[in-house]
């Protein structure tokens, strides 16, 4: 529950964590309406929390003002699922797949696929290991730009 | 970025895209870099890296040189 008068860091703390306990426990993104109900706030706040978020690059924001990146967690479906256990969600990219197994400190499995042929190529990661060593990661954009279009980055 | 079978497929898709090589690296670095971005997501203490932490952490994995700078 949100305190009554806390300050927008801290709000935005509580939020960013309750985004975190929804993709974790649901598999997927949280509506703003969701949010709302969950930390007893409103629409209004919830979207401008979502929007503080933004610009520090904590999340990223679809047009209608809803999730789509809450890294390494993807609020929609891309070529990067990733399973663990019952649970599963997408990645962002590669880097993010892997991330999600990195965060939870879980194992998981990542069924990715080359970009340029499409193989097959299932990477898994057990007990805090990348167990998969075959295969290679490329990035297309200079570092200094990936923030100019973090789609394609 | 993408996940590759090998160097010869991340040129043929260059070649398919019309893009120039970019960086690469190995799964375990991969692997590195993501827990390296990813470990501390979880905290309630999460903020941000810097440009300096985050050039520190690739920096970290062995990703140096002019492609893998952040700021300039």
């Amino acid at each position: 529950m949100t305190a009554p008068r806390q300050s927008p860091e801290t709000y935005d703390s509580h939020l960013r964590q309750a985004i975190y306990r929804h993709f974790i426990r649901e598999g997927r993104a949280p509506k703003v309406v969701e949010m709302a109900k969950a930390l007893f706030s409103t629409v209004p706040k919830i979207k401008a929390g979502f929007e503080r978020l933004a610009q520090s690059h904590a999340l990223v924001l679809q047009e209608n003002g809803e999730l789509w990146r809450a890294a390494p967690f993807s609020a929609v479906p891309t070529a990067f699922p990733v399973r663990s256990g019952k649970s599963s969600w997408y990645g962002n990219c590669i880097w993010d797949a892997l991330g999600i197994p990195a965060m939870l400190q879980q194992s998981a499995q990542v069924p990715a696929a080359c970009g340029c042929c499409n193989h097959e190529m299932v990477l898994e990661v057990k007990n805090g290991k990348l167990l998969s060593q075959k295969g290679i990661i490329h990035f297309a954009v200079p570092a200094r730009h990936w923030y100019q279009d973090i789609v394609f980055t | 970025m993408l996940l590759f079978r090998s160097e010869q497929h991340v040129d043929r898709w260059c070649q398919q895209w019309n893009r120039p090589r970019g960086g690469t690296l190995t799964l375990n670095q991969g692997w590195r870099l993501a827990k390296e971005w990813y470990a501390d997501r979880l905290s309630p203490k999460w903020r941000p890296k810097t440009t300096a932490e985050a050039q520190a952490a690739l920096a970290r994995i062995g990703l140096v040189g002019e492609f893998w700078r952040l700021s300039g």
